[in-house]
């Protein structure tokens, strides 16, 4: 090049360098992921700047915390991420597929094909699988009483792959349980309406659903209650302390009898809230032992708390805005923005209000509601790495339980789809596909194995010998799977293996787009450094 | 980042500068291993009644001198991640039941230190997984087996029982005075026990470090030592009521601010008058209401002050918060947010509270043998700062003891005999199973051994003498059998009255076989650019072992 066009800082690739870049960066994600796969996957431990520690085998945890910087290997992480945030689950399959697919390109580009051809074939063989999947789902059907077992096999086999097996099988119980407690008819499921809650405590398999909801501070006095029955829960957003003035104000006054007027008048207004609702109370409280609480947004300040805990009442200040909401689901009655119009109906209502303190940190639980429509999960685990990996496995566990609800349906899982839309891509697509598109169709089939593959793979066996034997099960007209324990086929129906439509949709969707555009690339720039700022 | 061009292929290209990325089974696991080993042995010496002391030096210089397991990981500062794991397990324990620290973190290093040598004999880390979570299963279930049968019921205010299952804790850490401390441990924990056992809280028996004097003269004091003098010059009270005021003794001020407005001279010199006046009103009526003793959470403002003096009444400052409501629970009173008059009900009482000097430190002790006194503290004398803290920590894992016990009762033969047990009858189930669990599982019972095999290192015996020997009493049926460190022999338990809370070994065994499986599981380790100064940065390229600072 006689001039120079470009920064002289500027990097850049062209040709089957860009693509060779971009195919390398495709298979070393793939590589770093696929060990992830499936139930037999093994744990990646990361290690943050300050030492902390996070153990994971979530492929969409795994992406966020490292901190990638090849641009290829950003693009697919981010088509992960999207499959995250659109279906909750299938992170780590994306990117092996991707993977994969650009491992099939990389072989027919050897050979002399153009990308453009490869990447008509991806185009046609993904409405084909498309297709194909919507004929091979197995639909569920959900009305008001959807069935328990479905959903808990859906449950279990996605938190088999974030967990191990006895912690799984646990919470997919637990994972059920909450959706459909929270679940309208006609409404979305809005799933944030199941908390999550974690205490440092005892072992993992303590886990529980609390029907009800657990806040994570207590109340503030020393002498109220730790523990109530029989409780009425006024829900409120109402200020119980002093608050300064907007404007600039003092007082004057010229002897001790004045001020001391003042600083009763001060509280008078805060009193006059506090004692609206000791009047609410000793109304639903007379002539009986129910106890009386309160959950305030706002704060409450030690004289009003005082007043409140002489008269037996339990109150917690400064709650979460999100927990406000849920309580009202979780207790009934409603949130309550003003003491003037405080009628016996706007309480909720819960059997039990406890609190438990753990070292330093105090929890207070709300629990014997009725007819709930919230709920909490609470994690426990002796320390917080075991924390964070089943509050991740929980998130994913209950959009699974979501996805089928809204879904209608499922897939079979251990790899029969795969397979089965590998079979039906070759033997049938292929065949009706005109010129080299041909060879397109077929990379994507191939592709398509790296799922039953890579599960074998991780169980130790050998993937050839699982290949052939799934393949022939299947041309001989058996839907199978892959038992992991002995590498035999088996019927996921049977086994309860099933997976996300959702999930398997999108992940047919996004992929070949992906590995498309990053197929037809041929030059990378990277512009040139700042020159101002030293490197 | 090297140029693009030049690409290495590969996870580490793609990474951000400054990333480490390990994996596969010799870079991951076996030096994970081999750091949690390293951990392990430098705990392992200070395991059992014989364990030696290590000498500590943490960051800010502190010095420990201790054979507290919990401690020694706490200062160590580990950086190494999958140590970090067994540390956080030893943590877990502290938190949980206070005492068992070391057994998780040396029982830990050597389960994996057995799966090591099964790595090396060609078995893949996941069967050791599964052969390791089979034989805790299995050891859970030995375990409830081998409860003391008796022992599921006791009575927690009986000092002798309490003391025969505290004294194994006690003695871990403080050999040779283990009859003292836990006497003292015993009483204090008895004195606040509440109605409900399960209710105990720790937080009620309190210690007061006292340098000066020897053991002997520690005591236990039915209420609170507080390190600080009265405020006004009465110093003493005996059989008194007691107000107390959370929000301090002095005029009610506004929350806006407030301006005195004078317009003449006798305006100023009246008012005055009026604040005192308002002043003398309050004290009045306090003293009124009976009480002898003002406790003061905030500030005691002067003219308060000189008025409670007039009216004999003696003055304390607590400025923390806890600490008040310990008072609090101490006297049986009602905190008042404001000073005014309190209410008979919302008085305490004190049998007699009195400013002592003891040792050169000038100490408040305020003292009630009445029923409604829920703390009691433990005041420890000893010559150095270190001694005093190493007590301290004796007497922690002795409340913490009592604590689980007042929880879970049961009881286990300590001494090594229920180990060997463990580990005997899991050889049985080892060889009744089929598949490569087997050898996992058989590795497992093993690492039992080195329980005993600690302990008579520790006391300068022979251990493969005392494990042949404990081994041919359990063959024979004896499962009580364990080892006496002073005769150097092997004894009945039952005899020498050492014993393990069933809970402390439960959770201890189950957090250290977590740990080790999770440690076992990782194959890929991705280390951020550590973060921080060069300090941390140099120790960190220093790479594996784990850091002893």
């Amino acid at each position: 090049m006689s001039v120079r066009v470009l920064n002289p800082n500027a990097e850049v690739l062209n040709k089957s360098a860009a693509l060779h870049m971009t195919i390398n960066a495709a298979k070393g994600l793939q590589d770093v992921l696929k060990s992830n796969l499936g139930p037999k996957g093994t744990i990646k431990m990361l290690v943050g700047g300050s030492g902390d520690i996070k153990l994971t085998k979530d492929g969409n945890t795994l992406l966020k915390e490292m901190q990638i910087q090849n641009p290829t290997a950003i693009m697919i992480a981010r088509t992960a991420v999207a499959q995250d945030d659109i279906s909750g689950d299938g992170t780590t399959c994306t990117v092996i597929f991707i993977g994969e697919l650009m491992k099939q390109s990389e072989r027919c580009i050897d050979e002399g094909m153009h990308p453009r051809v490869l990447v008509d074939g991806f185009e046609i063989a993904k409405r084909a699988t498309l297709q194909f999947l919507d004929t091979f789902k197995t639909p569920v059907v959900m009305g008001d009483e959807p069935d328990n077992e479905i959903l808990k096999m859906v449950a279990r086999t996605t938190l088999r792959t974030k967990l191990y097996e006895g912690l799984a099988d646990q919470l997919t119980d637990i994972v059920v349980n909450s959706v459909l407690c929270i679940r309208k008819p006609e409404e979305p499921i809005d799933l944030f309406m199941v908390e999550i809650m974690h205490m440092r405590h005892k072992f993992d398999v303590d886990t529980r659903l609390v029907e009800g909801l657990v806040l994570d501070h207590g109340s503030r006095h020393p002498d109220m209650k730790r523990r109530a029955e029989n409780c009425h829960i006024l829900t409120c957003n109402v200020s119980l302390e002093y608050e300064k003035s907007e404007i600039n104000a003092g007082f004057f006054y010229s002897n001790a009898e004045q001020r001391e007027a003042m600083v009763t008048a001060e509280r008078r207004s805060v009193d006059e809230r506090v004692q609206k609702i000791i009047e609410l109370k000793n109304k639903v409280c007379a002539g009986n032992d129910n106890s009386f609480v309160i959950i305030n947004q706002k704060g409450i300040d030690p004289p009003s708390l005082d007043l409140l805990a002489r008269e037996g009442i339990i109150a917690l200040r400064r709650a979460k805005r999100r927990n406000m909401e849920r309580l009202v689901l979780a207790c009934g009655g409603e949130a309550v923005n003003s003491v003037d119009d405080l009628t016996p109906e706007s309480l909720g209502w819960a059997g039990l209000v406890y609190e438990h303190v753990l070292g330093e940190e105090k929890y207070t639980f709300v629990e014997q509601v009725k007819n709930p429509h919230s709920c909490t999960i609470l994690i426990k685990g002796p320390n917080d790495h075991t924390i964070a990996q089943i509050k991740d496995a929980v998130r994913d566990g209950l959009r699974s339980v979501k996805n089928t609800l809204e879904d209608e349906c499922v897939v079979l899982g251990a790899g029969a789809f795969e397979v089965a839309a590998r079979q039906h891509l070759i033997n049938e697509v292929k065949k009706t596909v005109q010129g080299r598109a041909q060879l397109g169709v077929e990379a994507f089939a191939n592709a398509l194995l790296v799922v039953p593959k890579t599960l074998a793979e991780n169980a130790g066996l050998d993937t050839q010998d699982v290949i052939i034997s799934l393949t022939s099960e299947h041309d001989k007209g058996n839907v199978v799977g892959l038992n992991l324990q002995d590498g035999e086929p088996i019927d996921p129906l049977l086994a309860g293996i099933f997976d996300n439509y959702s999930v398997k949709r999108q992940l047919i969707n996004s992929g070949p787009v992906i590995a498309s555009q990053l197929l037809l690339v041929d030059e990378v720039i990277r512009a040139g450094r700042n020159m101002r700022k030293p490197t | 980042m090297v140029g693009m061009s030049m690409q290495p292929y590969g996870i580490q290209s793609m990474l951000k500068e400054g990333y480490r990325h390990l994996s596969g089974l010799d870079e991951a696991v076996i030096k994970n291993i081999e750091a949690c080993k390293e951990l392990s042995t430098i705990t392992r010496t200070s395991l059992g009644p014989n364990g030696m002391n290590k000498m500590v030096i943490n960051h800010l210089d502190k010095l420990f001198v201790t054979s507290d397991a919990g401690t020694i990981v706490n200062e160590l500062e580990i950086q190494h991640p999958a140590a970090k794991l067994l540390v956080l397990a030893a943590k877990a324990q502290q938190e949980e039941i206070g005492d068992g620290a070391n057994l998780v973190i040396s029982f830990a290093g050597e389960l994996l230190q057995n799966a090591e040598e099964l790595i090396r004999m060609g078995l893949h880390p996941s069967e050791i997984i599964s052969g390791y979570t089979k034989a805790i299963n299995k050891t859970v279930e030995i375990l409830e087996q081998l409860v003391e049968s008796g022992s599921q019921t006791m009575d927690v205010r009986n000092k002798d029982e309490v003391i025969s299952r505290m004294r194994a804790a006690v003695a871990s850490k403080q050999f040779g005075q283990e009859e003292i401390i836990c006497s003292l441990v015993a009483d204090a924990c008895i004195q606040v026990c509440p109605k409900n056992p399960t209710n105990f809280n720790v937080d009620n028996v309190r210690v007061a470090k006292l340098l000066g004097g020897g053991l002997h003269n520690s005591c236990i004091v039915r209420g609170m030592v507080m390190k600080s003098d009265a405020v006004g010059s009465i110093k003493r009270m005996e059989k008194a009521k007691v107000a107390v005021f959370a929000g301090g003794v002095d005029t009610n001020a506004t929350e806006t601010k407030g301006t005195v407005l004078i317009h003449s001279a006798e305006q100023l010199e009246n008012y005055a008058k009026t604040e005192e006046a308002k002043v003398e009103e309050l004290i009045k009526a306090v003293a009124e209401s009976g009480a002898k003793v003002i406790v003061s959470g905030g500030s005691i403002g002067e003219m308060a002050l000189h008025f409670c003096e007039r009216y004999k009444i003696m003055v304390l400052k607590i400025s923390s918060k806890f600490e008040l409501r310990r008072f609090c629970r101490t006297a049986g009173a009602v905190a008042h947010l404001k000073l005014s008059r309190p209410s008979p009900d919302d008085l305490g009482y004190v049998d007699s509270i009195s400013v002592e000097e003891i040792g050169g430190v000038t100490v408040t002790i305020a003292r009630n043998e009445e029923g409604g006194n829920s703390i009691s503290t433990v005041v420890l004398r000893g010559s150095t700062d270190s001694i005093l803290d190493d007590l301290e920590r004796a007497v922690d894992d002795g409340v913490n003891t009592y604590k689980a016990m007042c929880r879970d009762s049961r009881i286990v033969p300590g001494a090594a005999a229920t180990e060997i047990e463990l580990a005997q009858r899991l050889k049985e189930y080892a060889n009744a199973e089929i598949g490569l669990d087997k050898y996992a599982i058989t590795k497992y019972a093993e690492s039992f051994e080195f329980v005993p095999k600690t302990l008579a290192d520790n006391a300068g015996l022979n251990a493969m003498e005392i494990i042949a020997a404990l081994y041919t009493g359990h063959g024979s049926g004896n499962a009580k059998l364990g080892i006496d460190l002073e005769e150097g022999a092997c004894k009945d338990v039952s005899e020498t009255k050492v014993w393990d809370l069933f809970a402390t070994k439960l959770f201890a065994l189950k957090y250290a076989s977590d740990a080790a499986c999770t440690v076992l599981r990782v194959d890929q380790i991705i280390m951020a650019k550590p973060a921080g100064g060069p300090r941390r940065d140099a120790a960190a390229a220093a790479g594996a072992g784990a850091e002893e600072d």
